[in-house]
């Protein structure tokens, strides 16, 4: 139903983020159960933001870090 | 001075905390250097940014409150240091790209590519350097919240200390920087 995919595509975000109420994560989560529409997208969705996260994650330099740590004061 | 004196106990603790904050400070590193790299342009603006940061929280470390969130308070430093120093162009409204749906990316991938199979990672249909260019070409504003929800594993409440601005705010920047996102990346992918 067209109304129940609007409605998961509103709740898909904040269910990624954890930021439903209890009430409103069982509804998207009985929504993405039984629609393969709306599943397959959640799991894009999924994993998109993983995978900007992991690629967006680079690490610090380490001569960066030793500067830091060269900035304390209390030893 | 005698270990019983108070004055001597006092200073010797205080001495603990700082070192202990100081450690606790630097072991965060790391994660708020993932941060702070891409709310700015360039490698150099973050290093420079993390020093400038560092040597604020150590010199005011009696300001956090221990117990609270250290990572947080850094970020906030680290976000006002950043404003301070007018590294921020603000665009104005007009000039902000327009976003399309949440499944507008899918949906132009699957156009494009056929339909993206179960087995499918998303790596397959887009680059890395796709994701890094299409993020840097979020306006600042969408973006901030993007990095420290999506990168820095932050709260909508987190975030929205960290930039003063309301829970709400962080919600409707996150949603329409998470589609102008999707949008660019399309762009970026789909020629």
């Amino acid at each position: 139903m067209i109304a129940d995919c609007d409605k998961c595509e509103e709740l898909l975000q904040p269910y990624l983020d954890r930021e439903l109420t209890d009430g409103e994560r069982q509804e998207a989560e009985a929504h993405l159960a039984g629609c393969a529409y709306c599943a397959r997208r959640y799991r894009f969705e999924a994993e998109l933001r993983m995978y900007v996260r992991q690629t967006a994650g680079e690490p610090m330099p380490p001569e960066l870090k030793e500067k830091l740590a060269n900035l304390r004061i209390g030893l | 001075m005698s270990e019983s004196d108070p004055e001597a106990r006092r200073i010797a603790g205080e001495a603990r905390d700082r070192v202990r904050f100081e450690e606790d400070a630097l072991a965060l590193a790391d994660q708020v250097y993932r941060v702070a790299r891409h709310l700015v342009g360039s490698r150099e603006e973050a290093e420079d940014l993390m020093q400038e940061t560092y040597a604020r929280a150590f010199r005011s470390w009696r300001s956090f409150q221990p117990g609270t969130n250290l990572r947080a308070w850094l970020l906030r430093i680290l976000t006002n240091l950043n404003i301070d120093r007018g590294r921020r162009v603000q665009r104005t409204p007009d000039m902000q790209p327009l976003e399309a749906g949440d499944y507008y990316l899918v949906d132009r991938l699957e156009e494009n590519g056929g339909p993206i199979s179960a087995e499918e990672r998303v790596d397959e249909r887009l680059s890395q350097d796709n994701i890094v260019s299409a993020l840097s070409n979020v306006p600042h504003d969408f973006r901030d919240v993007i990095v420290l929800v999506d990168i820095g594993d932050f709260s909508y409440q987190d975030a929205a200390q960290i930039l003063d601005i309301p829970i709400g705010t962080v919600m409707s920047r996150l949603h329409r920087g998470r589609r102008i996102l999707k949008k660019q990346l399309a762009e970026e992918a789909v020629t």
